[in-house]
């Protein structure tokens, strides 16, 4: 029986090792997707490219439009002459933002100790102008208490008032990597597993192959084993890569046990590979394969919780979020990655997982046994 | 040739038809990563679970947490009675933030019109931690506003200070789905035309088809024409699907012109038939080309600016970002659909779609006709 499987697994590596593109490719993905991920994905925008349109020219406009360069937030490029002339830089995407400060600010500020400005923000992308919003009022706020300090002669040291001393947990610099890389393993495990079980098994119905696996005495179960095996390890050699890179390159500490988080990886494969086996006993072409595995794929990367906080959702889709496996692999991960707990804490995440692994693959190989009989 | 090449879109649209679950899923895909990135692609959190450990019991600290709540930043849920349950509950993940107001809190408050309490933050997940981080100071600013008022007596509205008028264009209510279906369109116009092509191609040399075809009097480029015809046509058809929806459920405003939309939309279906085409002639089977696709469409999805902005990332990624077609697409659509603005801005955009067009399809067909 043993030697069975052991022939299934050594004829799936040939077909992998013949085939050293898509090798390749399985390898290199999750590192590229590593790289990009912890590169790329940041949402804290600093250095907005933004304009001047300075009607004023005194030194208090002068005053602002340094503040509003010292903040980091906005990199003060270009001065222009007329509104329209900004309104064509933002609408070309050179610029973001806008700083119009009006024939008369200087003079106001020092008449009456008031004065007006507008910010023009581009509102495309809500999270850019969301920080361009608020971060054009704290500078303005600030300006605005140095001046009623001088005029008021009060001590800013010294002012009433409650103060929040913020400690932030687990990720105390708030680096958007150390949030993408633990929830990557979820990811990537799910993708690799789930696609390529699929495409293993569909290839060979399309190709007629799987007739004459079932003429041999191979059992079902040996024959699921055997093409998953393969597949369970480079998924967990992806598992590895991500692990090493992200300690190792992107600085990511992992605070719980790799143990656990290996053991409990092995139980969510259970789910993953279930889907696979699934698609497989549904799907007639390679291509239809691909797109039933998009269907898991890509809910599972919206609602469970990857880029985007659950808590955010309409509540109908966070309901749905509950069906869906990744979400409590994520929170997992996460727990152990970056939170440094164990199974006491994450004992409701384990057992739905372990639930949901049991279900699926036990409807996928009882549907898989039916289709070979 | 006309007819040569029609003849081979005949038999790709049966091909198609013979398909019906791909065909669904060509037509449903877009609708599902519309509906998704619509209402699942946003940032803005309320409504945080918050717990709170109140160690003081005075009017003085009831009126913060009061403050807390009214600020719908943060639902208190929990009242907990120690800094162990506290931390229980944000290890749970049950909390996100926690306020503790230490013994004395009130007192400090009313005898030295100061004191300070203490907020945690989960940052595991950073958009929520810094909108959280923010949110717990601007409550504590107002309510020192109040003291000041208090304390002092005057009126902090009638004070010395700079008005800033903060103007949104383009997207006054900052919402995300606006944000994201311009960029959609461009990525459903990239990315599926191109798995559908690589596809399609490498079927036939999967299943040794592609030799039959080579025997008869077809010319190479009639093959690729003939068989890209029906994918241009589906992909258009998605094109509209997702505006539609976009317009009518998501109440996506389109400023620009649409016919500028679809005809720059036809140039970007170029370039992905064009990058399709190639991945086919590199790719022996099937599953070379989905994968070689995969491969592509990340960097796609990141460098291109669709979920993060390009201005945020390092300068290595953001020189990358310029040989990706889609950059310039969701310039292109966003341009149109939320700006507003016609060809005399985005002409560059346009000669930079058309550039990719010609070198990827020449490419495309010179490996193509070699490989035949």
């Amino acid at each position: 029986m043993s030697s069975r499987i052991f022939y299934v697994i050594y004829k799936e590596f040939i077909h992998i090792v013949r085939d050293p593109r898509t090798l390749a490719i399985m390898l290199v993905f999750p590192v590229m997707e590593l790289i990009l991920l912890g590169y790329a994905v940041t949402t804290d925008v600093e250095h907005l490219p933004a304009v001047v349109l300075d009607q004023d020219l005194t030194a208090q406009s002068r005053d602002l439009i340094e503040a509003y360069r010292a903040s980091n937030y906005f990199d003060l490029t270009r001065y222009v002459n007329s509104e329209e002339e900004l309104r064509r830089l933002v609408d070309k995407g050179q610029a973001r933002a806008g700083l119009i400060i009006p024939a008369g600010y200087g003079h106001d500020l020092k008449k009456e100790g008031k004065a007006q400005v507008s910010v023009v923000i581009d509102g495309t992308d809500p999270t850019v102008a969301t920080t361009a919003f608020s971060a054009a009022q704290t500078i303005a706020q600030a300006q605005s208490l140095e001046l009623a300090q001088e005029i008021m002669g009060l001590d800013p040291e010294n002012l009433p008032g409650v103060s929040v001393h913020t400690r932030v947990w687990y990720n105390p610099d708030m680096k958007s990597v150390n949030f993408m890389i633990p929830g990557l393993i979820g990811l990537i495990l799910q993708f690799l597993t789930t696609l390529f079980t699929a495409l293993a098994i569909v290839r060979e119905r399309e190709q007629g192959t799987i007739e004459q696996l079932i003429v041999t005495p191979i059992r079902p179960w040996e024959l699921i084993l055997g093409k998953v095996a393969p597949y369970v390890a480079i998924a967990f050699f992806a598992l590895g890569e991500i692990l090493v890179i992200g300690v190792f390159w992107f600085g990511v500490p992992i605070h719980g046990s790799v143990t656990l988080l290996l053991a409990l990886s092995v139980l969510f494969l259970l789910t993953t590979l279930g889907f696979g086996i699934l698609i497989s006993t549904i799907a007639r072409t390679q291509q239809e394969a691909m797109y039933l595995s998009f269907l898991t794929l890509i809910p599972a990367l919206f609602l469970g919780g990857f880029f985007f906080p659950l808590e955010a959702m309409p509540q109908v889709l966070q309901w749905i979020s509950y069906v869906v496996p990744l979400r409590y692999m994520l929170v997992i991960i996460r727990g152990i990655v970056l939170k440094g707990v164990g199974l006491r804490i994450l004992a409701g995440e384990v057992t739905a997982i372990a639930i949901f692994g049991i279900v699926i693959f036990s409807v996928a190989s009882r549907r898989f046994r039916k289709r070979l009989e | 040739m006309i007819r040569r090449t029609l003849a081979i879109t005949r038999k790709e649209i049966i091909h198609i038809i013979r398909d019906p679950r791909s065909l669904t899923m060509m037509f449903l895909m877009p609708v599902m990563q519309l509906i998704l990135l619509g209402y699942t692609a946003t940032t803005d959190v309320e409504h945080l679970a918050t717990a709170v450990l109140d160690q003081d019991r005075t009017q003085q600290s009831r009126e913060l947490v009061d403050a807390y709540r009214a600020s719908n930043y943060f639902d208190i849920l929990y009242y907990v009675r120690s800094e162990e349950e506290l931390a229980r509950l944000i290890d749970e993940g049950q909390a996100k933030t926690g306020i503790i107001i230490p013994t004395g809190y009130g007192r400090s408050l009313t005898s030295e019109n100061q004191a300070s309490v203490a907020f945690i933050i989960d940052g595991s997940m950073p958009s929520v931690a810094t909108t959280a981080f923010s949110a717990a100071h601007t409550v504590a600013q107002a309510q020192s506003t109040k003291l000041i008022e208090k304390v002092y007596g005057i009126d902090v509205e009638a004070q010395p200070g700079i008005d800033v008028r903060p103007r949104v264009w383009y997207n006054p209510d900052m919402k995300s789905a606006s944000f994201m279906i311009p960029g959609l369109i461009a990525m459903i116009l990239q990315i599926q035309s191109s798995i559908f092509t690589a596809l399609s191609i490498a079927r036939e040399k999967e299943e040794g088809t592609i030799e039959q075809l080579i025997v008869t009097p077809l010319r190479s480029i009639e093959l690729i024409v003939g068989k890209v015809i029906p994918y241009i046509v589906v992909s258009l058809f998605n094109l509209i699907e997702v505006l539609l929806i976009g317009v009518i459920w998501f109440g996506v405003p389109i400023n620009g012109n649409v016919l500028l939309l679809l005809a720059l939309g036809l140039l970007a279906l170029l370039v992905s038939l064009g990058i399709g085409l190639f991945n086919s002639t590199i790719a022996g089977t099937q599953q070379e080309a989905i994968f070689l696709t995969f491969f592509l469409m990340l960097p796609f999805i990141f460098l291109s600016g669709f979920f993060f902005p390009l201005e945020a990332m390092p300068k290595v990624l953001q020189w990358i970002s310029y040989v990706i077609p889609l950059r310039y697409m969701i310039v292109i659509t966003r341009g149109i659909i939320l700006k507003g603005v016609g060809l005399s801005i985005l002409w560059d955009q346009a000669v930079a779609l058309a550039l990719f067009a010609i070198v990827m399809l020449a490419l495309a067909a010179v490996r193509f006709r070699k490989q035949l």
